[in-house]
């Protein structure tokens, strides 16, 4: 095909601009990607430990915000849960060891949650873990404000960001974290039940480690 | 080793950078045959995620990875729920985008632009899947009949065909929509089926 008659083509509809996705959007599609591919070979996702990060996840939600950082034994934060302006919440997993700290802040804080963290080669047992989630299209696109789970977390650093807003009196959100041989949070799933959530059983598994398998909502 | 054969291999960073080559050309050709942003991200990282799924196809040897990535875009795009289904549990990791993009300056920011882009949906919309595809890698993604066949499986001679089939069907529609509105062609002007969707409307 020669120019002219690529250009009489491209004549009859033609495109201004080439659309393109914004710098951080494709940042962060790479990463889910890679991490999707590096998971799918077996190889364990690699997160680099950030010192910074506890400070920077403060930074970000100062303006407005109440930090609880919360330690495990010693000195080391393990988690931090900000504030922000708007009033959703911003989650940075520094050691993701033990949950129920993070369950516990984010109940002080007025969302009615369960949070789970899932090591590599595991998941929940039962799943789904209730008969009652949202569907996949009320939890993305709720009818009224945000959706629970936020994206992007709306900063550089490994952060999670969530609305309590969208969690109804008498809802539970579920959180489900895989976890990285490092204790890093490497993924998250997210959604909320109606009804009563099962606790998480962890038991050996060779599937995907978060949420519900294929299907569940079809 | 080549990029070809480190991808085929299972080399992820071979397979980062080609994430990074062909991000753009993915989601421009995603966007335009789905005209929808957030398909185009789906199809985006199902794309990449078919490729790293079917690298073992690979030949080591060969050119420009860009027909084979653009082939599976174009795949993913035309059956994404299979592909979605494929990849339910990554997806459902996917971190989601907000519904209204960025890219204000570059596509909608003014609405004549907004109503160029729908007129040219309208008029892509009335070509056949098959003279879309070819239209789209062809004529937008820059690919030649041959890289286009490959990108497709099929053969040189029916990318031909279609796009020529494309063609007279876009000059037509061109034509009948400047006779409907009144509006005259100057001899020799080739004015696009937008134009004179916009002329018409008016």
């Amino acid at each position: 095909m020669n120019k002219g008659e690529r250009e009489a083509l491209a004549g009859l509809l033609p495109f201004e601009a080439e659309p393109r996705l914004p710098n951080d959007r494709r940042r962060l599609l790479k990463e889910f990607v890679m991490s999707e591919i590096r998971t799918s070979a077996g190889r364990p996702r690699r997160r680099p430990l950030r010192p910074a990060l506890l400070a920077s996840a403060l930074a970000l939600g100062a303006a407005a915000a109440v930090g609880v950082p919360a330690f495990l034994g010693g000195g080391t934060p393990a988690y931090a849960v900000s504030r922000n302006a708007d009033g959703t919440l911003t989650i940075t997993i520094d050691q993701a060891k033990d949950p129920k700290p993070l369950e516990a802040t984010l109940r002080g804080m007025g969302v009615n949650a369960v949070v789970d963290y899932i090591p590599m080669g595991k998941r929940c047992s039962p799943q789904p873990r209730s008969t009652s989630f949202l569907s996949r299209q009320e939890a993305q696109h709720p009818a009224d404000g945000r959706p629970f789970l936020i994206w992007p977390p709306g900063t550089d650093e490994p952060a999670f960001r969530i609305d309590p807003a969208a969690v109804k009196p008498g809802q539970t959100a579920v959180l489900e974290f895989s976890v990285s041989g490092d204790l890093q949070a490497a993924g998250v799933w997210a959604n909320i039940s109606r009804g009563p959530v099962a606790p998480c059983t962890l038991v050996d598994s060779d599937e995907a480690p978060l949420g519900p398998p294929s299907g569940w909502d079809d | 080793m080549s990029l070809r054969a480190r991808i085929r291999d299972g080399d992820a960073e071979a397979f980062e950078a080609l994430f990074e080559e062909m991000e753009r050309p993915v989601f421009s050709h995603a966007f335009r045959l789905t005209g929808d942003w957030s398909a185009a991200e789906d199809v985006l990282s199902l794309t990449f995620l078919e490729a790293w799924r079917l690298r073992h196809r690979i030949d080591a040897d060969g050119g420009s990875l860009r027909p084979w990535v653009l082939g599976i875009a174009t795949n993913v795009a035309r059956n994404l729920r299979r592909a979605a289904r494929r990849y339910d549990d990554a997806l459902a990791r996917m971190p989601r985008g907000h519904p209204v993009p960025d890219f204000s300056d570059e596509i909608v920011g003014r609405i004549d632009a907004a109503e160029r882009l729908a007129a040219i949906r309208q008029a892509f919309g009335s070509l056949r899947r098959h003279e879309q595809e070819v239209f789209a890698l062809c004529v937008w993604s820059g690919l030649d009949h041959a890289e286009a066949a490959q990108a497709l499986g099929v053969a040189v001679g029916t990318v031909r065909s279609r796009l020529s089939r494309a063609r007279r069907k876009l000059e037509k529609l061109a034509a009948e929509r400047q006779r409907a509105s009144g509006w005259r062609q100057v001899k020799g002007d080739h004015d696009s089926v937008v134009r004179s969707v916009r002329e018409e409307s008016r």
